[in-house]
């Protein structure tokens, strides 16, 4: 018997699921390898009897935890898909002030719709397994497409879907780059869990840890070395932020 | 010898084009990446860089690539397997003569004991023009460690001399594929003197300020095992591995089974692995041997300055300052951290005549090999529960010839796509088929679990080292089995009593979590029964819903209600890593002599053959030397009970 595939979303671009959409003619072997019955960027059908439900996005309303605890309650496995939902990406920065002087700066403080419309009922954001439990994660900004199919696989096969719990240096020395430091960049490289091949830095930017950290990042020699290598307080406590504030916010916020 | 050669430079790089040209030959060659320079495919002449410093990568990444494809299995046919063919031949093109001899030492370790045919069919398939050094990068010191020159390990050698270029001839290969491509003349004195001076000076111009050559590196490193350096330096490490990736003689590898999304194929991956990765030591059950940063740290220098040299004779640093140049919180340098240990050793050190040269291991001799990583078919004959997470599975080879294990080895079994995993033999030696006991615990044990009688999987082996069965004739012996440490201790438990007759007293004390865990209870029925033996056990608790009737406690409360005589009796210990520690305190409290205790060691054996590097303690392969030890000769080495 295929395992029935879904595919939902929450607060995120769609980025991930536009990777899923733009396999090209390994899209054909997915279907093949699962039968995917919702995917609401590249299909009109949709059914509750799934396997497997593929999650991107974050955790913003009310709204969203009933939505997300509904898929929970129909897939017997559910894959946190992308940074939002492995970790509340970039959207989760506001978590740094209180979620009503946000809401105030962005849709004005006397905005009707904040009261009365359910769809502006924020709470600061979530991860996926800060509402319900989560069986796999395909992280990263927006997911690597090889990582997915080996994930999905793995599914399939009855495997762990394990990832890399080793730096992205690993990989970015594999492919033989120049390091980002080495060229005047600031890197999140050494702390950041690999699985991407080393894309960014292959095409000369700087790893931002959209992927989130290793199982053990060395998080206080990195720092050392942003240092080191003259980056301002700021600047270190800004790029410790903009992926990974999830890492900062468990740790009560203190930076290491 | 033949003599040296020479010709215009033009004509050199003409002959690079007609090489490139020629469509039985890949052609790779250092070419600039950015301010910095890499070995890869050559276009055109024009592109090769002799003049350059040191490359990203060593040129190890063309025999041992990054992710090298083992072998191929046709999932929908059963179980077949096929070897992966190699390419075209190569030449590569301007290697420096460091690499080259980081290159002998990899020959050297890849053909020990077990020729890994891979690497071999790689080496074989390839020529190399290697080049004098021109630039000598900053951190290079390979001055220091005298590897500036190399006299053999190359087809051709080339010194840019600016319009002229010398060669020296290598091997009978090179010398037809200058015949077969080149016009050259004989060299005059006068530039065999330039080359001279060249090598001489990249030499001179690549000193540092090592303090203590290569000579020394072992007794400083043997002394200084506790030594602050190690965890001072260890506190800016990243352990992001770079070291270990850019380094020329680091070869452990790990292996994978990347299936096919139409799941019609696996193809089984070796890739780069290292050391100073947290996940290196990490055995199926989340053990991980080599925690801490500082002892990973420690390790990569142990193996380069010790742990090789005593089991191969050279030192496997080759000052090539890769790691020196890469390493971003700079502490990878061997320049300053073996200058920092003689800076803060006291003792006067022992001068050795090890050296990076390696004399073993010429490609030449090694004829083409038995596959060493192609599992051979078996299948299941039966497949037995024995308790909610283990199954015995008696496994017979498909070509009908008799493992021959001895008791305490292993085997690998592999299931193709889901990878390789070392497991245990549990049943005694002989037979025509033989029993594996195999706890659920990762993607290869899992999908063992739901195989039925008649189904296929892959064996290679037996390997390590069994128990010295012969020594123990005549003696009295103590079995300690901790939980799933009766796994392998039953192979020599079955073959004790199988030859009753050829031991003296014989006890087995076995101990588990609790009664739900117990393994073999057909076994441990009859040996209950036995009076020719002594048989006791222990559950650590007894929940409710759960019965026992033996002793309750952790498994050394069994020592003081077992007759045996401590100073007579070889104790035979298996257990989880924690168990031993207690159990040799409390026999060695009862009197029995270190050297009466044997040990099997649980450690990441991936390979089975000595070469991913995994199992290490200290400097001894499990895999090899081990699983089964005796205690006084392993106790010496920190890391076995740590």
């Amino acid at each position: 018997m295929k395992k029935k595939v879904a595919i939902f979303d929450f607060a995120s671009c769609e980025g991930c699921e536009l990777q899923i959409a733009n396999l090209e003619e390994a899209i054909i072997d997915v279907a093949t390898l699962v039968d995917i019955v919702s995917f609401r960027e590249v299909m009109k059908e949709h059914d509750d009897a799934y396997d497997i439900a593929l999650v991107e996005g974050s955790i913003m309303r009310p709204m969203d935890e009933k939505r997300l605890k509904q898929i929970r309650g129909n897939a017997g496995i559910l894959v946190a898909l992308g940074a939002c939902a492995c970790m509340g990406c970039v959207q989760r920065m506001v978590n740094q002030w209180p979620i009503e002087e946000s809401m105030a700066v962005v849709y004005g403080k006397d905005n009707p719709q904040l009261k009365e419309n359910a769809f502006y009922a924020n709470f600061q954001t979530k991860a996926l397994d800060e509402v319900v439990k989560v069986d796999a994660y395909i992280p990263g900004c927006p997911i690597n497409r090889n990582e997915f199919i080996r994930i999905l696989l793995a599914l399939v096969q009855g495997k762990k879907p394990a990832l890399p719990d080793y730096p992205v240096c690993v990989e970015c020395k594999k492919k033989e780059n120049v390091c980002m430091f080495e060229s005047g960049k600031f890197c999140m490289g050494p702390v950041t869990r690999a699985g991407c091949d080393a894309i960014c830095p292959t095409y000369g930017s700087e790893c931002e840890a959209c992927r989130g950290y290793v199982s053990h990042p060395e998080e206080k020699a990195h720092t050392e070395v942003l240092e080191k290598y003259g980056l301002s307080v700021e600047g270190i406590l800004a790029r410790k932020s903009m992926f990974t504030y999830r890492y900062q916010e468990e740790k009560k916020g203190v930076m290491q | 010898m033949s003599k040296m050669k020479a010709m215009s430079k033009s004509d050199f790089l003409q002959l690079i084009d007609v090489l490139i040209k020629d469509e039985s030959l890949e052609v790779h060659g250092v070419v600039a990446k950015g301010t910095k320079f890499v070995f890869a495919h050559l276009e055109s002449s024009s592109e090769l860089r002799l003049d350059y410093d040191v490359t990203i990568l060593p040129p190890k990444k063309y025999f041992l690539p990054q992710y090298d494809s083992m072998m191929l299995f046709a999932l929908t046919k059963g179980i077949q397997v096929e070897g992966v063919q190699e390419s075209k031949k190569k030449v590569i093109v301007g290697i420096h003569p460091y690499d080259i001899i980081a290159l002998r030492q990899t020959d050297t370790y890849y053909f020990d004991t077990h020729v890994d045919d891979l690497y071999l069919k790689k080496r074989k398939n390839a020529l190399i023009i290697g080049a004098n050094v021109t630039n000598v990068s900053k951190k290079a010191f390979f001055g220091d460690m005298n590897t500036g020159y190399a006299d053999s390990g190359y087809d051709l050698m080339v010194t840019d001399l600016g319009d002229t270029m010398t060669i020296d001839i290598g091997s009978k290969e090179g010398e037809r594929l200058l015949a077969q491509y080149a016009m050259t003349r004989d060299a005059t004195h006068d530039e065999e003197e330039r080359v001279r001076r060249i090598i001489e000076e990249a030499s001179a111009k690549a000193r540092r300020t090592l303090q203590v050559g290569p000579g020394i590196w072992h007794d400083l490193l043997e002394k200084n095992y506790t030594n602050d350096v190690w965890k001072n330096q260890a506190e800016k490490c990243l352990s992001c591995g770079t070291c270990t990736i850019v380094c020329p003689t680091c070869f452990c590898y790990d292996v994978n089974d990347k299936v096919s999304l139409n799941m019609e194929e696996a193809n089984r991956v070796r890739t780069w692995d290292g050391c100073l990765l947290r996940d290196f030591t990490r055995v199926g059950s989340g053990e991980i041997f080599r925690e801490k940063t500082e002892d990973r740290y420690r390790h990569r220098f142990m193996r380069k300055g010790r742990y090789l040299p005593d089991m191969l004779g050279f030192v496997a640093c080759v000052g090539c300052g890769r790691c020196s140049s890469q390493c971003i919180p700079d502490i990878a340098d061997p320049v300053g951290v073996f200058n920092m240990l003689s800076e803060s050793q006291g003792m006067p050190l022992e001068k050795s005549t090890m050296t990076p040269l390696s004399t073993g291991g010429d490609i030449a001799v090694f004829q083409p090999r038995e596959p060493l990583y192609i599992p051979r078919p078996a299948t299941l004959i039966r497949v037995e529960k024995l308790t909610e997470w283990e199954i015995l599975f008696e496994v017979a080879m498909d070509d009908a010839k008799p493992l021959g294990h001895d008791p305490g080895q292993f085997v690998e079994l592999s299931i193709a796509g889901y990878g390789e995993a070392p497991i245990s033999i549990s049943s005694a030696p002989g037979g025509t088929t033989f029993e594996l006991a195999v706890r659920r615990i990762g993607d290869v044990t899992s999908r063992l679990h739901a195989l039925k009688p008649g189904e296929k999987v892959g064996i290679r082996g037996p390997f390590g080292k069994g128990f010295p069965v012969k020594d123990f004739e005549g003696k009295n012996i103590l079995f300690v089995g901790g939980g799933i440490g009766l796994i392998p201790l039953r192979s020599l438990i079955l073959y004790v009593l199988n030859n009753r007759e050829a031991f003296g007293e014989v006890s087995i004390l076995y101990g588990c979590k609790r009664p739900c865990e117990v393994l073999f209870s057909d076994d441990i029925a009859a040996w209950e029964k036995r009076k020719d033996i002594q048989f006791l056990r222990s559950v650590d608790r007894c929940p409710e819903g759960e019965c026992w009737d033996g002793e309750i406690g952790v498994i050394t409360c069994l020592l003081p209600k077992a007759q045996f005589d401590p100073e007579n009796t070889i104790a035979v210990i298996v257990g989880p890593p924690i168990m031993y520690k207690f159990v040799i305190r409390d026999l060695k409290n009862l009197g029995m002599p270190e050297e009466n205790i044997v040990v099997s060691l649980e450690r990441r054996m991936k390979c089975g053959v000595g070469k991913c590097g995994h199992c290490q303690i200290n400097g001894v392969y499990v895999c090899k030397e081990g699983p089964v030890f005796n205690y006084k000769e392993i106790k010496e080495q920190p890391e076995a009970f740590s």
